[in-house]
């Protein structure tokens, strides 16, 4: 089978797994070597569903032993089939590069006649891109579910991100979808890297020549909307996994159906906007200072589809607002509809020098047809007085041109500059464009 | 009414802000001289670019403001944009009233002009890191054409340098006509045009179409949104891509 065929089904095989991510790691270029990670990631390109192209993303084999109900490469799938060679994945990814088509490679596979062995394939790839072809660019690597830990910390030396798949939100998902995977097979190598990440930090503290273990991180990804599981649980399933294993990032994927079965839910696409929202909650549990709890309960289990997340909670929590933008403080800021983080910070700023008055809120960013419901500026009330909850949820609701279709569900980096001599450490800082 | 009026250099509007300090004036608006319309009521003083003024204005905006504040200034001026020389004149006037702090009064207008310039500059400058595409030519060098808003060739190419640090190549702004040539270490920005096509690699054909099919091969058929595409991916820059967006397979 020629390299354009294999490359044409495993990058197709490749494609449901949403992580673009190339950020969170610097790792220098080495005389000779070629490459570099660039900390806070770049996308050389969009596909056409308008997701980044960062890395070349493929999986090495899609023979796969294991039968999951929902993956199109499950061994009763009648699908065409290949397995790349190790120095074929290394030759791509090293001409890629050079021509800056990609940032790395995001190296996955199907499960090819067993964990162990499928695992034993993937390192001797990264092995080889890194000592034979001194390739100093990205790499994320997938932890086959049940391989040996021996073979995980083995990995983890030429990586710079693992991640293992929870798949599911829940055991019983699993079970019914899943069989050959089982909790424990996720949830321990997830541990097990986690413990690693720390102590080779204490160890690099005492031992500066200790070697780097996934400098990255590790992340995961699920599936939504393949099992009954609702967004309480799933929320509160990445709230713990961001505590517990301090995790970089969950991706959320929406089921997208590639085939029928009495356990699968018969949908006819994916639910993109039920994705769409968690990440706007995941964004909160993680730069806003929200919790799971407060946004969710187990009478309202799932996210408000017509409105965001944090504007349901501000409707819910009317008696905290509104709020003076001249006094308030950083969390109560953030916690405003129309204030995202940037415009937050730009507040906190420049108020240390003037107070501020309403014209300068909105070249801060600040969109004001949600805020103004919600805060005073130099004591003066914008908003609507005296109206309903009903009221204020329609107003806050997108007009329907607005909502038509799903809005980007990747977070964009802003980036700057790389003048050497004018450098500043704190642009890595401008992260964010899911203000909310 | 007095204008300055400066060649269009970095350095001649380093000088101009440089004489506008010493001489007491207070010009009205720093234009480049390919901007400039004829007024009757207006004043044009010509400005001379002069290395040495130029140095002492910048290493004052380092010391007296911040080393921050020289890159917004250089970035701000690298987006041609016809009224960056005025808001970089005022926004270094306020600046060495307020010295680094300057950078926190954003209800100034300046200032928050300055500022997003810088951004837009930038912003693109990193969208270029990873649209950017080399090609191999015959003789073993890698070229790679773009055409980008704003003046940001000097900005991309050390992340180059670093990046593909054993290999000889080309970034060649064609819009600007300019070119970085980076060989074993040292790079120099020049003018540059060419005169026809360039010899590519055999090889690179083959990788060419490797590149093409994989990236119409992974857009998911049920997610396929060319308005979102172009939200992060601007037509216009679509032209020097190897790979075609829009394209996907209908099957
Ligand atoms: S193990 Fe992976 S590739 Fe194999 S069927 Fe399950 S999800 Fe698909």
């Amino acid at each position: 089978m020629d390299l354009h065929t294999k490359l044409k089904i495993l990058g197709a095989a490749a494609k449901y797994d949403v992580s673009c991510s190339s950020s969170g790691s610097s790792r220098r270029n080495r005389p000779g070597g070629l490459g570099n990670a660039s900390l806070p990631g770049i996308c050389h390109s969009w596909s056409d569903d308008g997701r980044c192209i960062s890395l070349l993303k493929i999986l090495f084999t899609n023979r796969c032993v294991f039968n999951c109900l929902y993956c199109v490469n499950r061994a009763t799938a009648d699908v065409p089939r290949a397995t790349f060679t190790p120095d074929e994945v290394a030759q791509l990814t090293i001409n890629f590069y050079k021509r800056n088509y990609i940032e790395g490679l995001f190296l996955s596979s199907a499960v090819y006649k067993n964990p162990d062995y499928t695992m034993e394939l993937l390192i001797a790839t990264v092995k080889k891109l890194r000592n034979q072809y001194h390739f100093n660019g990205y790499i994320h690597l997938k932890v086959i579910p049940g391989a040996d830990p021996l073979l995980i910390a083995e990995a983890g030396k030429y990586v710079d991100r693992l991640s293992v798949n929870i798949e599911l939100p829940s055991s019983q998902g699993l079970q019914l979808l899943a069989p050959q995977k089982n909790r424990d097979s996720i949830i321990r190598p997830m541990e097990f890297i986690h413990s690693k990440i720390l102590q080779t930090r204490e160890e690099r503290k005492l031992y500066k020549s200790t070697p780097l273990f996934v400098p990255a991180g590790q992340t995961t990804q699920l599936i939504v909307g393949a099992t009954p599981d609702n967004d309480l649980k799933i929320l509160k399933l990445s709230e713990s996994l961001y505590k517990r294993f301090s995790l970089k990032r969950v991706y959320y994927s929406a089921y997208v159906p590639v085939t029928q079965h009495p356990n699968l839910p018969a949908i006819s696409s994916p639910p993109l906007m039920r994705e769409h929202r968690l990440y706007q909650a995941d964004w909160l549990l993680r730069f806003y200072g929200f919790k799971a709890d407060e946004l969710l309960d187990e009478n309202q289990p799932l996210l408000n589809t017509e409105i965001d997340p944090k504007s349901a909670w501000a409707l819910r929590n009317l008696h905290l607002f509104p709020v003076e933008v001249n006094s308030a403080d950083y969390e109560m800021l953030l916690r405003v509809p129309g204030i995202g983080v940037r415009s937050a910070k730009r507040i906190i700023a420049a108020r240390r020098y003037s107070s501020i008055d309403f014209e300068t809120l909105k070249r801060f960013g600040v969109v004001l047809k949600r805020a103004r419901h919600f805060i005073t500026c130099r004591g003066k009330f914008y908003g609507e007085r005296n109206i309903d909850e009903l009221t204020l949820y329609q107003m806050l609701k997108p007009s329907s041109s607005q909502s038509s279709g799903a809005k980007p569900s990747s977070e964009q980096l802003t980036f700057s500059s790389l003048y050497p001599h004018l450098f500043q450490p704190q642009d890595f800082h401008t992260v964010i464009t899911g203000e909310m | 009414m007095v204008y300055y009026i400066y060649d269009g250099s970095f350095e001649g509007l380093l000088t101009a802000i440089y004489e506008a300090y010493y001489r007491h004036q207070n010009p009205e608006k720093i234009l480049s001289s390919d901007s400039i319309q004829d007024n009757l009521f207006i004043q044009h003083v010509y400005i001379k670019a002069d290395q040495e003024k130029a140095e002492r204005v910048y290493s004052a905006i380092v010391h007296k403001i911040s080393l921050a504040a020289a890159k917004k200034v250089l970035y701000a001026f690298l987006s041609e944009s016809p009224d960056a020389a005025t808001a970089i004149y005022r926004y270094l006037k306020l600046g060495f009233k307020l010295g680094k702090s300057v950078d926190s009064a954003l209800a100034d207008p300046y200032v928050f002009r300055v500022h997003a310039l810088h951004k837009k500059v930038s912003q693109e400058a990193g969208k270029m890191l990873g649209l950017v595409r080399f090609r191999l030519l015959k003789n073993g060098i890698f070229y790679a054409p773009i055409e980008p808003d704003f003046n940001i060739l000097g900005i991309i190419v050390p992340h180059f340098k670093r990046r593909m640090s054993a290999h000889d190549w080309i970034i060649h702004d064609l819009k600007r006509k300019i070119a970085a040539f980076y060989s074993q270490g040292q790079y120099i920005i020049v003018p540059f045009e060419l005169s026809g096509a360039l010899p590519l690699d055999e090889e690179e054909f083959d990788y060419q179409t490797l590149w093409k099919e994989y990236f119409q091969n992974i857009a998911i058929q049920s997610r396929i949104n060319p308005r979102l595409q172009r939200q992060f991916m601007p037509v216009r820059y679509w032209k020097h891509l190897i790979e075609k967006p829009g394209t996907h397979d209908k099957a």
